[in-house]
């Protein structure tokens, strides 16, 4: 397989923008990925995207097609890939794998999201085939309830205080403040966290991340054609796939079996070994991570999940400041979906966004310092996950 | 005209003299359970995934709980006015790890690992005037 480098880096900023198509806003991003990059639309040899969830798409997820179109139809292969949440990651590795099979030289990575207003409602659909639907209909248990949930389990195993729970809010808009592509860009306190109303016990408004509308995309391209091309480049060590496993022990429709040990988000802890695995590197390696942080909570799990700390550190590493980007093991340095919102299928590229720049040394004030190793994590409905390791 | 009992979705628990169970499935190669009922078994390392219907409940422990504090959308069944009620995963002592409201009425006096038993109440009424009831865990 060949190396694959990222050249181009483009983002619409995340908000509400009620008035701009989503392959409007893509465009953007794509304009400024391609300009970044220093390459024309018409050097593009493939487009992998995320298939939207919620806008575009010609209500097939095409949204590919919806870009290519909006460019310039040139008559290039698009590949659109549906994974939920975790939809801009897999848009990734197909565009990286497009890349290093030698099929093509430069690829487009592209998603963009405009989110309806209020929590995601996951299905939509009023099926008793539907264990989702099954969950509302019987038990009354929307996302945010699931989050907390998990939360409270944690609470309840490691002692973790709802005041730690505000602090990783607090940091996450505090990095946010420099980040212009930000939806929020505002510091809290921890008494406005902890005195924003609860959503769900133990979870309040400022620890779950909203929903927005974003657009991000990537110029990726075979080292050859970076060494010829790039000033810049940062390299794609690994970018990885896989789906939750039978024994997870997170109940995903209404019931199942009680698992031995210690199995959440199983589909996530896989992804992220695999990449730690293709990349031939550690968690020692690692001088940010880039994660889904739909709720804080998952600022507490993820990294003993994947091995970045023991288990019940992350609270002690939290309380020590080790997550702000000056600390041991940066955490959203961007600020998180905390910061910006949820636009879905988008957030994947997002995430590459941030730690290219990271990586590149161009993140201002946010900026974590010597960054030469990042990692970025997606994860999304019906048990699927992402991860991507770049260097400089 | 009569109020009725109306399962909020029919065929998944049964009400019996001995209480209500939960309608599902076991499998008769790994043992793996199921609710809803299920036709035949997913995991990946069993070789005889045939299913035979299997009653859960009534007895279990809260692995984890939540408060629904804002009143949700359909098709979330919810009384008017709104009430914020207790959600919890339930590991019942056959085997079954379950979702479920928590019958109590004050859903912040929840307890992880307290004891639960499975009742069945109403969560809400129906366009005809109906009670909606569904499975719920109280703790005892």
């Amino acid at each position: 397989m060949r190396e694959v480098a990222v050249l181009g880096l483009g983002m619409h900023p995340w908000g509400k923008f009620p008035e701009k198509s989503v392959t409007k806003m893509c465009r953007e991003a794509v304009a400024a990925a391609l300009t970044d990059a220093g390459v024309s639309w018409r050097e593009i040899e493939a487009v992998s995207a995320a298939s939207s969830r919620f806008s575009g798409g010609k209500g097939w997820g095409l949204n590919g097609n919806d870009v290519v179109e909006e460019m310039g139809a040139t008559g290039i292969p698009v590949y659109n890939l549906s994974a939920g949440c975790a939809a801009g990651g897999n848009a990734f590795n197909i565009g990286t794998t497009l890349v290093a099979s030698g099929q093509h030289d430069v690829v487009l990575v592209v998603g963009g999201e405009k989110m309806p207003k209020g929590f995601i409602q996951t299905s939509g659909v009023d099926d008793v085939h539907d264990p989702e639907y099954l969950r509302q209909r019987c038990v009354g248990l929307p996302g945010p309830a699931f989050w907390a949930m998990l939360c409270r389990q944690r609470m309840e195993e490691y002692g973790t205080t709802e005041e730690q729970l505000a602090k990783i809010a607090v940091k996450a808009h505090k990095n946010s403040v420099h980040n212009s592509y930000a939806r929020f860009r505002k510091e809290f306190t921890l008494e406005q966290v902890l005195s924003s109303p609860l959503v769900s016990y133990p979870l309040r408004l400022l620890e779950i991340c909203p929903v927005s509308d974003g657009a991000a995309a990537v110029v990726i391209g075979s080292a050859e054609f970076a060494r010829k091309r790039s000033t810049k480049p940062v390299w794609v060590a690994a970018s990885s796939v896989a789906t939750a496993r039978f024994d997870d022990g997170i109940t995903r429709g209404l019931g199942g079996i009680v698992p031995t040990g210690r199995t959440h988000h199983s589909e996530a802890a896989r992804a992220v070994a695999k990449a730690f695995e293709i990349a031939g590197i550690g968690p020692q390696d690692l001088d940010l991570v880039e994660l889904q942080d739909n709720t804080v909570y998952y600022e507490l799990a993820f990294p003993e999940d994947w091995g970045l700390c023991q288990p019940g550190e992350a609270e002690s590493l939290l309380e020590k400041g080790e997550t702000t980007p000056t600390g041991k093991l940066p955490i959203n340095p961007s600020g998180g979906f905390q910061s910006f919102g949820e636009a879905t299928t988008a957030q994947g590229l997002f995430q590459i966004c941030e730690l290219g720049w990271q990586l590149r040394g161009e993140a201002g004030v946010r900026q974590v310092p010597g960054a030469k190793v990042g990692l970025a994590q997606t994860l999304g409905l019906g048990g699927n996950a992402t991860a991507a390791v770049l260097t400089r | 005209m009569t109020i009725q009992r109306v399962h909020a979705v029919p065929g998944l628990f049964s009400e019996t003299g001995a209480g209500p169970r939960l309608l599902g499935s076991r499998c008769r190669g790994c043992g793996a359970v199921y609710f809803p009922k299920d036709s035949v078994c997913h995991n990946p390392n069993c070789d005889d995934p045939s299913l035979e219907d299997a009653s859960f409940g009534p007895r279990g422990k809260i692995w984890s709980c939540a408060v629904q504090n804002y009143a949700p959308p359909a098709p979330v069944v919810t009384e008017d006015p709104y009430e914020p009620y207790a959600v919890g995963v339930i590991d019942l002592d056959d085997g079954l790890r379950v979702m479920g409201r928590i019958d109590i009425d004050d859903p912040m006096q929840v307890q992880v690992g307290g004891a639960v038993e499975l009742v069945v109440g109403r969560i809400g009424t129906d366009d005809a005037g109906n009670d909606i009831v569904t499975w719920m865990f109280r703790p005892i």
